[in-house]
């Protein structure tokens, strides 16, 4: 953080371009005012000027540190403020807070992802940093499940993903449209799909509450190991420095024990999912 | 003797009003039969209040005040001196400390607010109703996180040294001496016991730190939904709790931010931008605060974030008496 020592204040960024992902999904492109650089899986605040701020973890490269991608999801009263945005107007960026996926463990192993929804986002950005080291990565399956095709984000990631050496996505829908000729379904079903060596690999989960439970619930069927699976928790994350007490979830701040943890680090605490 | 000094009180209070011209001087006062801190002037000297239980603020206002805009220029402004605390306050100013002091993220706030002050605690002769300190490890007289700690002996003050910064400052002070009556000790002594006496005896029955996390981590859902059930959600006993601290950021134009304190007690504190909350329903919110204090902060900063204060107990409008709770637990 470049903020004079002080941990609330933000630093100003500039942004630069909005993209449409989807009628409720848009990325923000910004360029902050002062150095800024993050590890993938760490959040930042976001904040509309005088209206408030909300957590998000970027979907950029984190090797790239010039400018930050974030995607939203309107779906409250900041998001909403955040939809009405145009390029051009300054947004307040705190951060980067708490840890985020430890890619360097990753070396040597097969990388398997179940994203779903905008938790996509996140990912992105992670699958951005294992391309950057894919020289040390075995494998990378994407499986994403998103509710219809419109839903679905970063459409032309899949085919670039596809095109990648050692690198394979997949996407499925829960309602399909006449269009739609990938598989429909929970983003679960896509698991039965991929061929990977359990023993030697990781698993990442990242999405809505509900995928997160059954998520885990079904990798863990598959044969991995509580300590091989991470996930990217959500809480109210507010103020990002283990403070404000919104997080908690048990005797772990998110904000600055997470976001990310191993499934082992947290089966035992209450409430993991809500 | 090495760690006691004492000075006459007639001095002390001459000392105090020097003391102003370069200090604000909050001090315990009583004022309708309640107990309170108040910035002393010149005329409210000889009105302190020495050795009494306990203020009805906690000490966290001082440090962590309701509201403060955490991005303008932070100012230090005059030094503080802060006489009366007891000691369920200084313990709980300690895991403030872990929180707002830790290695990862230091609040610049309250770092200056802490570095800008000499706390004067004050050991309590004698007991509230509530008061159940000791029931929690905790000393009704203070051994550290305070500065000083202050006893009142007829016509004259005694200090016990806490900190190096403490005994810097009784050097500054002309009046004071190493006290020579060995009599001093006995008095100390003497005061601390009896103290602790009526604690235990006003708390039999009542379960004490070592098993209070258990207690709450096992208890059935029938106990919060009985207890919870007079809860107004009105958050007055996080409000008035000297451990607890969560609040709220609030934008203001300009990119500013307002801390604001909150309270888990509060409807929507868990609540996420999707709706999901975990703490949707009272009961949940209820044991949550119990889990906190009891369970998950021991776990992390290895002390149980209750002092014993009885604060909570005393602001309850809907009379939840946190004891009987636990009472009914053991």
């Amino acid at each position: 953080m470049n903020t004079d020592g002080n941990i609330y204040k933000p630093i100003k960024a500039k942004l630069t371009e909005v993209i449409e992902e989807s009628p409720l999904i848009k990325t923000f492109v910004l360029v902050p005012e002062k150095e800024f650089s993050f590890k993938t899986g760490q959040f930042i605040e976001l904040s509309v000027d005088s209206i408030g701020e909300a957590p998000f973890t970027p979907s950029s490269s984190p090797v790239i540190t010039d400018k930050l991608e974030v995607t939203v999801m309107k779906t409250g009263y900041v998001t909403e403020y955040m939809h009405e945005l145009k390029p051009g107007a300054y947004m307040g960026i705190r951060g980067p807070f708490g840890r985020g996926y430890p890619v360097e463990k990753f070396f040597g192993k097969e990388v398997l992802i179940l994203g779903g929804g905008c938790g996509l986002a996140p990912i992105r950005s992670l699958l951005y940093a294992l391309e950057h080291y894919k020289d040390k990565i075995l494998k990378v399956i994407l499986c994403y499940g998103s509710k219809t095709p419109s839903d679905c984000i970063y459409k032309p990631l899949f085919n670039r993903l596809n095109s990648i050496d050692k690198f394979e996505a997949y996407r499925t829908v829960d309602k399909a449209d006449e269009e739609w000729n990938e598989s429909v379904g929970v983003a679960t079903v896509l698991l039965d799909k991929v061929k990977v060596n359990i023993e030697n690999s990781v698993a990442v989960i990242c999405g809505p509450p509900i995928m997160m439970k059954f998520g885990t619930k079904r990798i863990l069927e598959m044969g991995y190991r509580d300590e091989q699976v991470y996930l990217s928790m959500e809480k109210n994350m507010s103020c990002g420095l283990g403070k404000c007490g919104h997080c908690m979830m048990g005797k772990y701040f998110v904000c600055k024990d997470g976001p990310v943890f191993t499934y082992n680090e947290i089966k035992d605490q209450p409430d993991i999912w809500n | 003797m090495q760690n006691l000094r004492c000075i006459n009180k007639e001095d002390w209070n001459s000392t105090l009003k020097r003391l102003l011209v370069s200090h604000l001087i909050y001090a315990t006062t009583e004022n309708n039969s309640h107990l309170d801190y108040e910035l002393i002037t010149e005329a409210d000297v000889n009105r302190i209040s020495y050795n009494r239980p306990k203020p009805v603020t906690p000490l966290k206002s001082f440090f962590l005040p309701v509201s403060e805009n955490v991005t303008a220029t932070n100012s230090h402004g005059k030094p503080r001196i802060i006489i009366g605390t007891p000691n369920c306050d200084t313990e709980g100013l300690g895991i403030l400390d872990e929180m707002y002091l830790d290695k990862d993220f230091k609040d610049i706030f309250y770092k200056s607010k802490r570095e800008n002050t000499i706390l004067i605690s004050a050991d309590c002769f004698g007991i509230l109703e509530h008061c159940h300190c000791l029931s929690y490890g905790i000393k009704p007289y203070s051994n550290g996180i305070a500065d000083l700690s202050i006893l009142e002996k007829g016509g004259m003050m005694i200090f016990r040294i806490l900190s190096t910064k403490g005994e810097q400052f009784l050097n500054t002070l002309t009046a004071v001496v190493i006290p020579e009556d060995k009599n001093i000790v006995e008095f100390i002594e003497e005061k601390h016991s009896s103290t602790e006496s009526l604690l235990k005896e006003a708390n039999k029955g009542l379960p004490d730190y070592k098993r209070t996390g258990s207690l709450v981590s096992e208890a059935k859902k029938e106990i919060w939904k009985k207890y919870s059930a007079k809860c107004v959600s009105c958050g007055a006993c996080a409000t008035i709790c000297p451990t607890c601290t969560c609040f709220l950021l609030i934008d203001k134009p300009g990119f500013e931010k307002i801390k604001q304190l909150d309270a888990c007690q509060y409807p929507g504190f868990e609540r996420v931008a999707g709706g999901e909350d975990g703490l949707a329903e009272l009961p949940q919110r209820f044991r949550n605060r119990y889990m906190c204090k009891y369970v998950w902060k021991p776990e992390r900063f290895n002390s149980v974030a209750c002092t014993g204060c009885g604060r909570c107990i005393e602001a309850c409008i809907g009379k939840i008496n946190k004891n009987e709770l636990f009472m009914e637990l053991a």
